[in-house]
């Protein structure tokens, strides 16, 4: 699959990859290729993104907005604050794991152990289907385009072009139309050939 | 333990750290309870039109919330 690509997009994969990994091992999603594009290093992928005013703090902070789970774990202190207001944490807890069984409730939104062990065993460097999908797109638009190689700006067009994931959700949510990211791009690429 | 004790009797007066303590505690109670009852419901099939309408607040602010946790129920994927 990735015979074709240049140094240059290889280096892209590799830095999502990076990026999948340090956020605890999920496979590469296309949220962590954005993040891959945005760096400086991503050549035109990133001035268009900059152009459009995303840059890799930006997107970091979108993707934490994004995926992070909404609850923390009810600690001791926060029994004992909740004591100060005539609430009994303890008792709470014992109604709750009567239905849900314990802990419930101080674990919810937490991926148990067993199976964070068990998706980094399995899925290390992998792609979530969409990430694959855009892989894909990418390729379609390089044959599109006549390019012989897939680079860093054919990664960004496939990841527009599947734009139904988180990715695209960020573009969106930033006030960029993906379609306009699209010819940004197209335009460079012909100013600079 | 007297530790806890001295927190009670400053929450009942007017002591602002206690005070605003007790209600980051009770908020972050009252999050896990609604991601805790948020799964339950879509387990038993309510679509998230309703447990937003359970919840008074959007279609998409619950759904944003908690969709992303749940790749059966994802529109967004990653």
């Amino acid at each position: 699959m990735f015979e074709r690509f240049t140094n240059d997009a290889r280096e892209t994969v590799n830095r999502a990859r990076r990026e999948a990994e340090e956020s605890g091992a999920d496979p590469i999603g296309t949220h962590h290729l954005l993040l891959a594009l945005a760096s400086p290093d991503a050549g035109l992928a990133h001035e268009v993104l900059r152009g459009a005013g995303l840059d890799e703090r930006r997107i970091r902070a979108e993707i934490a907005r994004l995926v992070s789970t909404p609850t923390r774990a009810l600690g001791e202190e926060d029994a004992a604050a909740l004591r100060t207001i005539g609430i009994d944490l303890d008792s709470v807890l014992a109604r709750i794991g009567e239905s849900f069984g314990p802990d419930a409730l101080r674990t919810v939104g937490e991926v148990p152990a067993e199976e964070t062990l068990r998706r980094r065993s399995r899925r290390v460097g992998r792609f979530t289907p969409r990430a694959r999908k855009v892989v894909e797109l990418a390729l379609r638009e390089a044959i599109r385009l006549r390019d012989r190689q897939i680079g860093s700006e054919h990664l960004l067009l496939g990841l527009i072009r599947e734009g139904d994931g988180l990715a695209c959700r960020i573009l969106v949510d930033n006030g960029i139309e993906p379609g306009d990211l699209r010819n940004a791009l197209l335009a460079r690429r012909e100013r600079a050939a | 333990m007297s530790e806890a004790t001295d927190l009670a009797s400053a929450a009942s007066g007017t002591d602002p750290r206690a005070g605003l303590r007790a209600t980051l505690a009770l908020r972050r109670l009252a999050d896990s309870l609604e991601a805790l009852q948020v799964d339950n419901a879509r387990r038993h099939g309510w679509s998230w039109q309703e447990i937003a309408d359970a919840l008074e607040v959007s279609k998409q602010a619950v759904h944003k919330k908690y969709a992303s946790r749940r790749p059966a129920a994802q529109t967004w994927e990653d």
